[in-house]
């Protein structure tokens, strides 16, 4: 788009007079206007009132991309969750991404009282960062606030589906919980609630939320830079910075340089040529990465056209020469750690020959395998992205099909995503999963069922077994999913894995921070400390 | 004049128009923002019910009369985003990239006048071979390559200058304005050298010089003075393309500028701020074609007078 362009085209073309002596008017405007505006503003962009104090006491950090909101019923979402949550507000309870273990956080303890309904021990002495106290009828309101109200939280679709949960204050440091139905991993669930204080209204967002967590929101300058300071109050252990500053950036090469010139200590989203160099931190950020098959058009409603994407896709070379060994070849959609993970699957093997066969077979059979298909990305989605689309192109035009590639932004995905998906003829969709939550559930109803969010199709049968998965507790939930995700590929098959991948940031020397599973959702500032500087004569 | 002014105001209008009426039917084009800024889950209630509060479930030429009906009391809706009046952001951050624009001219004029001026007095000179070659860079490489490498060289490899962001005075101005400098530098340079080689050899300065003149009162007394009205012409038309054109170094610098407030709203869906984000430049750059135009129909009778037929 270039609407001043088309405009400069519209206007008069101006002939140049030889010989005139006095041209030079609109080079005093123009010199006029430059020096107005710097010595106006004394050569401080205009726009950017408050300059970065980059002073040791502050943490710099450089995202992506600048958070929509810090609503914090919208803390799934990756952009607004990785600074919000833990930062500014806090759950009850929490989950170790190492351990995988539920962990107590604003509440003390939890036990389940009857089928369905669940206490909760809430932690004495907590306040929020404007002062007031932190009790139960907070706890209730934020839960009937994310999970009841229709303002159509990030995490209640994320986490609760279309449950309502019944909640109760018992005394200003107990409550109660009930599910409509028995749900064995519902203090998980409401890990996913982000406590904000009762004045909070119920049927509005907020941008800027008041939380009881180790910072507080100081200034938000949108589109330029978000400032946390540390909250004095804090109920538990004071964090080591005094200050936050956030920043974002869309070039990767430029937020690694910001670290690497001593401009931030934190930068995150870096692909491994993005030149952090030693400063660069590779961690499994437990996302995969996938080609989804819609199965409603042919020729990607028959299995074998299927099973030939998946014989074609070189897992081992992308992951080696695109990704620079940085993730593992994927056979599954969940990563290891996460309850359900089947860690005796193998990936689907690269057999070109086999994938040559089917599509053979196929055709012969009526199936119209060189009809075009789209094979829409996002850009940006995960590094390299763009070349793997192409690797996976080139090895399915050597079948004989015919894919054309698409990339588009986050917005332009979105219709293909999620339910009811557009009918727009046979397509294939690169997305990238990452389950946070830690339990398979939070896969298996969106991906597996049938009418799933983002799951291109499925059987009643199977839907009724994924059902039934959820209700188990222990060993046995961990059993059902794990033969779940064995029996898909061969019952089902709407995903080509391609790689669990992992995350790249950049840190400074000065900061000691180990990025684990979750930071790529929630990057806990508290978990930031001053590495030991301390020289030795 | 007033009459000339009268004229070029109602020429620009229809362009204007069209650029809104564009802008407006471009932006939709691009997907809807309910689903960007509504979860995976929300019911078809609660879509429905977002589109009905941000207008999105009319028709879409009855959106664009109430656009239009809002425009004109200057009121051109709010940020999806942040919630904010449109109109309120785009200013704000609409300073920002005139003191880019207008830095950047300024240094291109100075360069220009002074390489070209050099180059046209001695052909085959060092000037000479600079002038070329700023002319070739600027039309070979494109901004965000220059960009990236400028932070690649000054900041990474030789730390001198910040990679980005507006924190550091003086230096954060620096990569931004040579990245946006190489292309009105090099054309200007062109202009200015082959204006003042023509200029050079006009009778004047033939006769300047045999009354006695040194060189540096016929470069700047007489040649220069002649040779700076086509470089003007060319100047405002590069001076448009720098307001227009600072989308992608303000992204890659994170200036907080209108071109930078575009793209994020571009990619946001935030379809008030892009429009009023346009709007504005639109404007502006009117405003600057009309005082340009008007400066030259002052000087120049021929341009008033052909205003007239």
């Amino acid at each position: 788009m270039s609407p001043a362009r088309a405009v400069q085209q519209g206007r008069t073309r101006r002939t140049a007079a030889p010989g005139h002596s006095a041209g030079s008017t609109p080079a005093i405007i123009l010199a006029g206007a430059l020096a107005f505006s710097m010595v106006a503003s004394g050569c401080t962009v205009a726009n950017s009132n408050r300059g970065s104090a980059a002073s040791p006491d502050t943490l710099r950090i450089v995202l992506q991309e600048e958070p929509p909101t810090l609503e914090a019923c919208d803390v799934s979402l990756t952009s607004v969750g990785v600074v919000t949550r833990s930062n500014i507000t806090e759950p009850l309870m929490e989950r170790n991404p190492t351990t995988g273990d539920l962990e107590p956080l604003l509440a003390d303890s939890w036990e389940q009282t009857s089928d369905t309904e669940w206490t909760i021990k809430l932690h004495p002495g907590v306040t929020f960062s404007d002062g007031t106290p932190f009790e139960a009828a907070d706890a209730a309101h934020s839960i009937e606030r994310t999970v009841n109200s229709d303002l159509a939280c990030n995490v209640e679709g994320y986490v609760f589906g279309d449950a309502d949960l019944e909640v109760e204050v018992i005394d200003p440091l107990t409550l109660t919980v009930a599910s409509p139905e028995p749900d064995p991993i519902l203090p998980l669930r409401v890990s996913f609630v982000e406590m904000v204080p009762r004045t909070t209204p119920l049927t509005e967002r907020v941008r800027q939320p008041i939380g009881t967590g180790p910072y507080a929101i100081d200034y938000w300058d949108a589109g330029q830079r978000l400032s946390l300071v540390r909250n004095e109050t804090y109920w538990g252990p004071k964090p080591d910075y005094a200050r936050a500053d956030y920043q974002w950036r869309s070039e990767g090469s430029v937020r690694a340089s910001m670290v690497t010139n001593g401009e931030a200590e934190i930068a995150v989203g870096l692909g491994p040529e993005d030149g952090a160099g030693d400063l660069g931190v590779a961690y499994p950020n437990n996302e995969t990465t996938a080609v989804r098959i819609q199965l409603e058009e042919p020729p990607l409603d028959d299995i074998r056209v299927r099973q030939a994407i998946n014989y074609s896709v070189n897992r081992d070379g992308i992951v080696k020469a695109l990704f620079r060994g940085l993730g593992t070849p994927a056979e599954q959609l969940i990563s290891e750690g996460v309850i359900g993970f089947n860690e005796n699957m193998e990936p689907w093997p690269y057999d070109p020959e086999k994938a040559q066969q089917l599509i053979d077979e196929a055709r012969a059979d009526g199936v119209p395998v060189d009809t075009e298909i789209r094979m829409i990305g996002r850009t940006g989605q995960f590094p390299k992205v763009n070349e793997t689309l192409e690797v996976i192109q080139n090895a399915l035009s050597e079948l004989g099909m015919n894919v054309s590639i698409e990339m588009t932004d986050s917005a332009g995905t979105a219709e293909y995503q999620e339910r009811p998906f557009p009918k727009v003829g046979p397509y294939l969709l690169v997305i990238q999963h990452g389950n946070q939550a830690g339990d398979a559930a939070f896969t298996a109803d969106q991906y597996l069922k049938s009418e799933g969010f983002q799951s291109a199709g499925g059987t009643p049968e199977f839907d009724e077994r994924v059902n039934e998965a959820g209700t188990k507790t222990g060993e046995e939930r961990q059993e059902a999913y794990a033969q779940l995700f064995a029996d898909e590929p061969n019952e089902v098959m709407q995903m080509a894995f391609i790689a669990h991948m992992n995350g790249v940031l950049a840190k400074a020397a000065s900061v000691d921070y180990t990025p684990n599973s979750a930071t790529v959702d929630e990057m806990h500032l508290k978990a930031m400390t001053r590495a030991d500087t301390t020289e030795t004569d | 004049m007033f009459r000339f002014l009268r004229r070029r105001i109602y020429t620009s209008l229809v362009p204007l128009l069209v650029v809104l009426i564009g802008v407006f039917f471009l932006a939709r084009l691009t997907g809807d923002p309910t689903s960007l800024y509504l979860p995976e889950s929300a019911t078809q209630a609660q879509r429905e019910a977002f589109r009905a509060t941000n207008g999105f479930d009319q028709p879409i030429l009855t959106q664009l009369f109430d656009y239009f009906k809002g425009v004109v009391h200057l009121d051109f809706g709010d940020s999806l985003r942040t919630g904010e009046a449109a109109s309120t952001m785009a200013l704000r951050a609409f300073p920002a990239t005139l003191q880019l624009a207008f830095a950047t001219m300024f240094l291109a004029i100075l360069g220009a006048v002074i390489i070209g001026c050099w180059a046209a007095y001695r052909p085959n000179s060092l000037a000479d071979r600079i002038s070329s070659l700023l002319s070739m860079t600027a039309a070979s490489i494109p901004d965000f390559w220059f960009a990236i490498m400028g932070v690649y060289v000054f900041a990474i490899l030789f730390g001198w200058l910040p990679t980005s962001g507006v924190d550091s005075g003086m230096l954060s101005w620096i990569l931004p304005i040579a990245t946006l400098l190489i292309r009105p530098l090099g054309v200007l340079t062109q202009v200015v050298r082959g204006a003042m080689v023509s200029a050079l050899s006009a009778p004047y300065v033939r006769l300047a010089r045999s009354k006695g003149a040194g060189d540096l009162r016929v470069v700047t007394h007489h040649a220069l003075r002649n040779a700076a009205a086509p470089a003007l012409t060319v100047a405002g038309d590069l001076m448009v393309g720098l307001v227009n054109g600072a989308v992608v170094v303000e992204a890659i610098f994170g200036w907080p500028g209108i071109g930078k407030l575009m793209i994020d709203a571009i990619l946001q869906r935030d379809f008030a701020v892009l429009q009023a984000a346009v709007l504005l430049t639109a404007v502006s750059i009117f405003v600057l074609n009309i005082v340009i135009d008007a400066c030259y129909a002052l000087l120049d009778a021929r341009v008033r007078d052909k205003a007239k037929v």
